[in-house]
């Protein structure tokens, strides 16, 4: 039986690719967008259900490239053919650079009650470098425009372990990033893909490399500058003031179900975890028979890796894994049935542990694939 | 009488001088199969040759040419290995012959391993035929060559064929040279069984296949054998010569070249250079002095993972079968735990082994730093075979060392001599000799060509010093080596720790007053290709209980997939998952993961 209580919505338009990125977004296809809306309409129809959503999330490519009337027609669309809870959070990704107060009040008045804006930097050379369309001062007037449209629940972006970027460099955006004073705060290191053009860039020696060692000082004094301004540390990533912790994100550490609608939009459902396909024309058209997108990924989740990747996701929290709940959940004792790996890490200082469970340490955070990758199962 | 009608020989030729493309061009040329179905280069069977552009198995093909004089002669072309590791096969080989196609490079010219090839064959009485290759090349300097011929080995320039065995030009005059100056095989079928083993493998329906040159006598399916060296007892399962595959006959005959299946078990029974004769009333005396080829170059071979062990006993229990000339003991290392001290012929052979265990058999394994067979006499006067760094004895204890030297030779253009005079001094070698190759009147830019010969610890030889004979020479020179006996020497042992635990596998002998240099290179060395772990790692070289270097490989700071969100999951499990065999690849130490190719690596230092 499915109990999908969160639901992904793609949006896979960008005004312009920015040069980090590897999620699938296409450039110069805006033209596509009425097309794109009517096809996740239908998607929605072909997978509706009676499950109660608690949670959604517009993400991207660029959400806010969508006209206000649009995110309307799909908010409206979505609760036709789903049970959404009352207090259902609804999450949309906006770039500084495509919006304005107007445009977010209404947005806000077409359900959208939680914002995630990327910054990426309050530094203009680092935005520039980034392939950001737009700059510092943008980003500080989509914040106020956010509070003046009455959004409270809001969430930024940043990027540290830039190439070239200093550790007082990066203290400089999260000064600024601490005085706006969002709810919530995701701050990510910079990870490239041999296809990204940074990734070029660097490999042609026209940026320096990325040091992980500084990226490593600089996710230290993250925290410690977040702590100090009332920020909660709850996963690898990501920080937010009492109450205001992303609960759609944790719908996937705690190994929930969700269901994924668009383009490239991944779902996990009974234990399979499926793809729609990332070829835009290729979903649209098949929305025009009426038909279910072809699925790019479709993999049956063992009880065996579902066990794992538990452990995986839900050591990303900060508050780790409870052993109550994950004996309520597989009937193991993860003490016993990963003994030795935890004496290991404890060994090495990568894991902490207590009567109620196990969880990263503060060092751990930064190695945490030398932790995940010992409760994968051993292949067959 | 069909023996005055066959015609055995082999082709001798340097790496890459076109040996396999001749071959090619002469079984199409005598239409032994339809062109169409030549594989290219089809005497190459095993992967692994192909791949390194080398032969290790000689075969041999069975030709039908008709000649210009009307008759069809039988032509057994037998192929020989091209590398000096194999030098005891190549001699068999050349053995089982009458005649052979000295096979040069138009742009290349004589390398050095051509030589003792060429001497070889002079030895054994056999016919040579001089033959330039690879004149349909731009870069050809035909009348260079032709020079050097005469020069060095004493061929004028009208006995000297000149071929493009890629066009096909000059092969049609070489196939009647063949006939016309290569001698009939000389035995007689009346007389007792004689055939020698030039090449042997194993074949898990068959045994062990012979492969043989019928020298007097006949054998016929189902005689019963005796091999003279060995004394290995054997009955003719079935019989047959290749064409160039499998092809069963009746019987072979003085003259004829083909393959016996034996039923044998392990190509040990059944080795190279033995002679066959009949087991009752065979022949009184063999063909030639038998010795089995013996391994100089020795290294432990370890699973990177311990409990695989039993898969790799039962790997090289298996390609023994079928190379009987690597040796393999079992030995216990502290640090890597249940092992093989395993012997080769040389470094390529080492190489080739290793990588049939691993590709063959899907094991990963740990090659340590390779050695020679040091004699050790100790102050009691008790004298042993010491092939293991760790089982020289402690100085007090050790009254004399003696390690192998070999002779080498090297063929360079002149400019190159002074670089590789500085090679050859700094592995402690010694110079014997120069000679000048062809004539000087016309050197090109880098000089006449020219012969020298040095001789070098055998020791010397295993790290470094082809790269950069090679290197020094930009390419150029060419080496060949004989090991020449055992001199007197001084070594001690220089270990390596690894997060303060000795590796043994790390350990070598070297010469004192280089014991400080090579320490220090091979920890800087360890420290690039020992990845940063989750603590600071010592490097440490020392000699006895005294340091002697060290390098430190800083604590990992930083490894964390930063996002993982709903359409990631898939995608990052796999990536830890790579991560995890990444792991089998690595061995611990001391609480260190070291990549199994740490252990080489050490070897293949800058100087």
């Amino acid at each position: 039986m499915s109990d999908i209580k969160a639901i992904y919505i793609h949006v896979p338009f960008c005004r312009r690719r920015c040069k980090y990125c590897s999620f699938i977004s296409y450039q110069s296809r805006e033209s596509d967008i009425p097309a794109y809306i009517d096809a996740v309409k239908n998607e929605f129809s072909l997978r509706s259900g009676n499950s109660i959503i608690n949670t959604v999330y517009f993400g991207g490519g660029t959400p806010s490239l969508l006209a206000a009337p649009q995110i309307s027609s799909l908010t409206s669309a979505m609760k036709d053919n789903f049970n959404l809870a009352n207090d259902c959070e609804i999450t949309m990704e906006a770039n500084p650079g495509t919006i304005d107060l107007n445009y977010l009040s209404e947005v806000k008045a077409a359900g959208i009650n939680r914002l995630s804006i990327g910054i990426q930097s309050f530094n203009d050379e680092e935005l520039s470098m980034l392939g950001r369309i737009h700059t510092a001062k943008d980003a500080l007037n989509a914040i106020k425009d956010a509070r003046e449209a009455a959004f409270d629940n809001l969430n930024i972006d940043l990027i540290y372990g830039l190439p070239g970027q200093s550790v007082d460099n990066w203290k400089d955006s999260l000064v600024k990033a601490v005085e706006v004073n969002p709810d919530h705060m995701s701050l990510y290191p910079l990870t490239l893909e041999p296809e990204e053009p940074l990734f070029k860039e660097i490999e042609s020696r026209v940026l320096p490399e990325i040091s992980a060692d500084t990226a490593a000082i600089q996710y230290e004094l993250a925290e410690q500058l977040l702590e100090k301004h009332g920020y909660i540390h709850y996963e690898i990533s990501n920080w937010a003031k009492p109450g205001k912790e992303c609960l759609h994100n944790l719908v996937y550490w705690q190994g929930g179900e969700y269901l994924g609608i668009g383009v490239a939009a991944h779902s996990y459902i009974v234990n399979r975890r499926s793809a729609n396909t990332a070829d835009l024309s290729q979903y649209i058209e098949s929305s025009s028979h009426n038909s279910l997108p072809p699925q790019e990924v479709d993999e049956t989740i063992t009880p065996e890796t579902e066990i794992a990747e538990s452990i995986i996701l839900g050591l990303r929290l900060c508050n780790g894994i409870d052993t109550k709940d994950f004996k309520k959940r597989f009937n193991i004792d993860i003490m016993k049935r990963y003994g030795r790996q935890i004496e290991e890490l404890i060994n090495f200082g990568l894991i902490e542990n207590d009567e109620n469970g196990i969880r990263l340490s503060p060092r751990g955070r930064l190695l945490g694939n030398e932790v995940f990758w010992r409760f994968l199962p051993d292949k067959l | 009488m069909k023996q005055l009608k066959t015609r055995n020989f082999c082709i001798i030729a340097h790496i890459d001088h076109g040996k396999s493309t001749l071959a090619d061009r002469l079984i199409q040329l005598t239409g032994a199969m339809k062109s169409d179905k030549i594989i290219e280069q089809m005497m190459d069977s095993m992967e692994l040759e192909r791949e390194r552009g080398i032969t290790i198995k000689a075969k041999a093909i069975r030709l039908s040419y008709q000649a210009k004089d009307g008759i069809t002669y039988e032509l057994n072309l037998i192929d020989t290995p091209g590398h000096v590791d194999f030098a005891y096969e190549v001699s068999r080989t050349l053995a089982a012959c009458e005649g052979a196609i000295l096979v040069i490079d138009a742009t290349q010219g004589i390398q050095a391993q051509t030589i003792s090839n060429v001497y070889f064959a002079m030895d054994h009485n056999l016919e040579i035929i001089p033959v330039i290759n690879k004149i349909d090349l731009p870069s050809s300097e035909t009348e260079k060559v032709l020079e050097e011929i005469e020069s060095v080995l004493g061929y004028k320039s009208e006995e000297v064929l000149q071929i493009s065995a890629k066009t096909g030009q000059g092969v049609p005059e070489l196939l009647e040279s063949i006939i016309n100056k290569i001698p009939p095989p000389k035995g007689d079928v009346n007389r007792p069984l004689r055939a020698l083993i030039f090449d042997s493998h194993y074949d898990s329906y068959m045994g062990v296949v012979a492969y043989i040159s019928v020298y007097d006598g006949s054998i016929r399916k189902g005689d019963k054998l005796l091999l003279m060296g060995q004394g290995t007892e054997l009955e003719v399962v079935s019989i047959g010569y290749f064409d160039p595959k499998f092809c069963p006959a009746d019987e072979l005959l003085a003259g004829d070249i083909g393959y016996i299946a034996t039923g044998l078990k392990s190509v040990g029974e059944c080795r190279v250079g033995d002679t066959i004769t009949s087991l009752e009333n065979g022949a009184k005396e063999p063909l030639i002095g038998y010795k089995t080829a013996k391994p100089v170059v020795f290294t432990g071979i370890y699973t990177t993972q311990p409990e695989d062990h039993g898969q790799l006993r039962e790997a090289i229990e298996k390609l023994s079968l079928n190379d009987a000339s690597f040796s393999y003991e079992p030995e216990n290392s502290p640090v890597l735990g249940n092992g093989y001290r395993c012997g080769f012929l040389g470094l390529l052979h080492m190489d080739i082994v290793q990588e049939r265990l691993e590709r063959e058999f899907d094991l990963s394994l740990i090659v340590t730093v390779p050695g020679v067979k040091l004699i050790v006499t100790r102050t009691d006067g008790s004298q042993s075979m010491v092939v293991n760094p760790s089982d020289l004895p402690e100085p007090t204890e050790l009254l004399k060392i003696e390690e192998p030297w070999v002779k080498i030779s090297v063929i360079t253009p002149s400019t190159f001599i002074g670089p590789i005079m500085e090679l050859v001094t700094q592995s402690e070698g010694i110079y014997k000799h120069t000679e000048y190759i062809g004539h000087s009147h016309s050197p090109d830019a880098l000089g006449q060509r020219v012969r020298l010969e040095y001789e070098i610890p055998l020791r010397s030889m295993l790290t470094t010093f082809y790269d950069q004979l090679k290197s020094r020479s930009k390419g150029y020179a060419s080496l060949d080596h004989e090991v020449i006996g055992y001199r007197e020497t001084k070594l001690i042992k220089l270990d390596i720790l690894v997060n303060g635990v000795m590796v043994d596998a790390f350990s070598r002998v070297v010469p004192p007053d280089k014991a400080h240099e090579i320490g220090k290179s091979m920890v800087e060395k360890l420290k690039e290709v020992i990845p940063t772990q989750l603590f600071k790692v010592p490097l440490q070289a020392s000699i006895g209980s005294r340091i002697i270097a060290r390098a430190d490989i800083s604590a990992r700071r930083k490894d964390v997939l930063a996002k993982c969100y709903g359409g990631d999951i898939t995608r990052k499990r796999k990536l830890l998952e790579k991560q995890k065999e990444g792991k089998k690849k690595m061995r611990n130490i001391g609480k260190v993961e070291v990549p199994k190719d740490a252990f080489m690596s050490v070897l293949k230092m800058e100087r």
